[in-house]
């Protein structure tokens, strides 16, 4: 019997940016497989080619060589199972919040109707009920990530995608969605089926994930795979968490 | 806003009063002015015909040139060198054009002017087009791609709201400039002839040349009436209104709120009921577009290879167009040097240089008024409040109206010494030019981030210091901006300011604009209008332009946008 393929499969994907003819390795040859109910985070120095290997996983970019497989098939940008959560948010300023977390829907011509009830359902799982009318500059930065998170859970994607989430918030209202999100997480009547992460905090990666993929500087290589076996909630104070961490942080200087 | 609504029956009634006033001392004009009104519709007409037309252009050449890299190296260029041809050089070929065309019906002339008013509106608002639509920061094109939005979908939620900043602000630049075609265009003399339509320039030009100021104040005031009219009630909401769209460049960063009259106009009724009946009413039909939209965009993507096609033919075609049009333009002006130069074409170099030397004395003098000014009022509420609304009553004038007001001035004052026509083309170029410097220092001053004159304050920077480090910094690249596009008006002006038919007698001076004119017009005794020469000097002046923008204006905008911008 075959097994199914797995969720995620990147085979030794490579990037290079070619300056004046002259090769700049971003990536070479990552190779690693995501499974059902896998919370994975890719950490790195800033630089090292996390934000291109998502780029790449969700089809946004293109590998110099190697693959990326999908649930056993070629990704594409417009894969509706994948989902992406950004960095600085990329909220369509022009639209309100409903009108932000319908976008992925309207471009799957799902009826406006059933565009708006999907919509207010994740609306209130994030918490933002009452503002479905606002727009995004009236909002506070994680009430902002927040409609990303939104946007990102209404197309109901198998694989959510997170380039470093939240770095562009302050460290409490980081850590109340990082929490946020896990509670989503644990909830398995809600997508997604895995989640893909990318962060350059590893106390983060350790606090969110179950796996930490160990990406390492120029060029990006992949050099470590750790499987973080801590219970949840895992409590930042304990001997073992930080024992993750400075294994981690070994592993990157 | 009680106290507000006060002000505006003062004005009202100043307005009456001042009404009364001219009917009663002037009553044969009064009574020519009781058809403001209607010329002031046509006149309107032809600006809105010509406005789209622009815009439908504006966003086909600018959607095209931002999507299509090897069309935009083509067409980049093209538009530069459209925006830099003296328009009304063009005009009496194009007229004679349109009217024959017509066979001499009121139609061809209409047409021949809503296509000048066209071409003065088209090419800023194309550029508008292009620039915002290169400018959509990647993070938002990859969330619409990541969530799959293409095509139709992305058009309307994408590329479409990331231009209507830039289009609505480029539109009003493109009024402005469609005002003062508009008053040329209407009444026309090429080739012997003179072309006339009814509207507000053809009253204010007639009243000119029978040297009635009654009426041209009338006609000037009604013009400045329209003016601001549409610019309270269309221009300014429409601004505050694209304020929406506007991508935030500094995340968290407040959103200025919109000043001036839209606010003053919050007493208006607003009609909540009526406008929640419409909503609910239009609702079904939005959805049913929507849905129209998702049919439009499944097309798009079935015939994907198809609409591939379409595009590479549509790339194609305006390539051989383009290889056609500019292929035969190179041969025309070939032939045109390669045949004996008629005679006036040695005088071209010397004219555009007295011209150059006119429009940069017009230049420096609205420099020494706008930058204190700029300044003053940019800096204080109180002279803000007070100078602004006068300001842009003036501003609202477009220099051709003034045409007649600024001669019989110049008359008045310097006939005595014979330079009246100098002093009228000196003083039309900088009726031209000090707006687009004054509205955009003033922008530039109010841009000082308020930290930064707070940090400048406790300091101690004072005076000349302050002027220096903070002041005369901050003004740079409104000063470049304003610079380029008031040059550009200042050598548009120069074919009418140069030669002033006026009451009878003409009025000119030496300079390329009057060389054309008399090119186009014909040069006493011989009156034989001189084609050659008039595409000569049209060929001269935008060399003349494009090498100011290439190796001026241009090189300077780069240097002052890394030195000067306002952001840390």
């Amino acid at each position: 019997m075959v097994d199914p393929p797995p969720l995620l499969d990147v085979r030794d994907v490579s990037r290079s940016h070619f300056e004046n003819g002259k090769e700049f390795k971003v990536l070479e040859r990552v190779k690693f497989e995501l499974a059902e109910r896998d919370f994975a985070c890719i950490v790195g120095p800033s630089g090292c080619g996390k934000s291109t290997l998502l780029r790449i996983i969700v089809g946004l970019d293109n590998p110099t060589s190697g693959e990326v497989l999908f649930e056993g098939a070629p990704i594409t940008p417009e894969n509706p199972q994948v989902a992406m959560v950004f960095q600085s948010f990329a909220l369509f300023p022009w639209l309100t919040v409903q009108q932000n977390v319908e976008i992925g829907l309207e471009a799957r011509r799902v009826p406006p109707g059933e565009r708006r009830t999907v919509a207010t359902e994740f609306i209130e799982a994030v918490g933002l009920t009452g503002f479905e009318n606002a727009f995004p500059r009236e909002l506070s930065g994680g009430m902002k990530q927040r409609v990303g998170i939104a946007r990102a859970l209404a197309i109901e994607p198998v694989l959510l995608c997170m380039d470093e989430p939240f770095s562009s918030l302050d460290a409490l209202t980081a850590q109340s969605l990082r929490d946020e999100i896990l509670q989503l997480w644990s909830d398995p009547a809600l997508p997604p089926r895995a989640v893909l992460m990318v962060t350059h905090s590893i106390e983060e990666a350790v606090y969110l994930a179950d796996r930490v993929l160990v990406l390492c500087h120029r060029p990006g290589k992949l050099v470590a795979e750790l499987e973080i076996d801590l219970p949840r909630p895992r409590n930042r104070k304990e001997p073992e968490f930080y024992g993750w961490v400075d294994e981690i942080y070994g592993l990157i200087v | 806003m009680a106290g507000l609504r006060k002000r505006f029956r003062w004005v009202a009634l100043a307005l009456v009063a001042l009404a009364v006033g001219v009917a009663t001392l002037f009553p044969a004009q009064a009574a020519a002015a009781l058809k403001l009104p209607l010329l002031a519709v046509y006149s309107v007409s032809r600006m809105v015909a010509a406005y789209l037309l622009a815009l439908v252009f504006a966003v086909a050449y600018g959607t095209t040139a931002a999507t299509n890299k090897r069309a935009a190296v083509v067409m980049l260029p093209l538009l530069d060198v459209l925006q830099s041809i003296p328009i009304l050089g063009f005009f009496p070929a194009a007229l004679v054009f349109f009217v024959s065309t017509f066979q001499g019906s009121p139609v061809g002339l209409e047409v021949a002017v809503v296509f000048l008013i066209f071409t003065s509106m088209a090419w800023n608002m194309a550029f508008g087009v292009y620039e915002s639509l290169s400018t959509i920061p990647h993070d938002l094109e990859d969330a619409a791609a990541s969530f799959g939005v293409r095509d139709w979908l992305r058009f309307r939620r994408l590329a479409l709201p990331a231009v209507v900043p830039k289009l609505v602000y480029n539109s009003i630049l493109s009024w402005t400039n469609g005002w003062f075609f508009l008053v040329a265009s209407e009444v026309f003399t090429a080739y012997g002839a003179t072309y006339a339509r009814p509207g507000l320039g053809a009253f204010i030009a007639d009243a000119g040349q029978a040297g009635d100021y009654a009426s041209i104040l009338i006609g000037i005031g009604a013009l400045a009436a329209v003016v601001l009219a549409l610019d309270t009630f269309v221009w300014r909401p429409l601004s505050v209104w694209a304020e929406r769209f506007k991508v935030e460049a500094v995340p968290g960063r407040e959103v200025p709120h919109a000043p001036g009259l839209y606010q003053r106009l919050q007493w208006l009724p607003r009609f909540p009921r009526m406008r929640a009946w419409l909503g609910a009413r239009t609702r079904p039909i939005l959805d049913k577009y929507d849905r129209a939209s998702a049919r439009l965009d499944r097309v798009y993507k079935g015939h994907a290879t198809a609409m591939r096609a379409v595009r590479r033919l549509d790339l194609v075609l305006f390539l051989a167009v383009f290889v056609l049009v500019v292929g035969a333009g190179l041969l025309g002006l070939a032939g045109l040097f390669l045949r004996p130069l008629p005679p006036g074409a040695a005088d071209i170099p010397a004219a555009t240089a007295l011209s150059f030397a006119r429009l940069g004395l017009a230049y420096v003098l609205a420099l020494a008024w706008t930058i204190p000014v700029a300044a003053w009022i940019g800096r204080s509420e109180r002279a803000s409040r007070f100078l602004t609304p006068a300001l842009e009553v003036f501003a609202s004038i477009p220099a051709t109206a003034l045409l007649p007001l600024i001669l019989g001035f110049s008359i008045a004052v310097a006939s005595g010494v014979g330079h009246e026509a100098g002093l009228a083309a000196l003083l039309i170029a900088l009726f031209s030019m000090q707006w687009y410097l004054l509205f955009n220092l003033v922008a530039g001053v109010r841009g000082i981030p308020g930290d930064l004159e707070e940090a400048a304050r406790s300091f101690g920077l004072r005076g000349l210091t302050y002027w220096r480090r903070v002041l005369l910094p901050a003004m740079v690249p409104s000063l470049l901006t304003g610079s380029i596009t008031a040059w550009g008006a200042g050598w548009n002006a120069l074919i009418v300011s140069e030669y002033l038919p006026f009451h009878g007698r003409l009025y000119e001076v030496e300079g390329i604009g009057a060389l054309m004119d008399r090119a186009t017009f014909g040069v006493p005794p011989a009156m034989q209008p001189n084609a050659e020469l008039l595409f000569l000097s049209i060929v001269a002046m935008i060399v003349v332009v494009l090498l100011m923008n290439k190796l001026l204006w241009h090189p300077l905008f780069r240097r002052a946008s890394m030195r000067f911008r306002m952001e840390a």
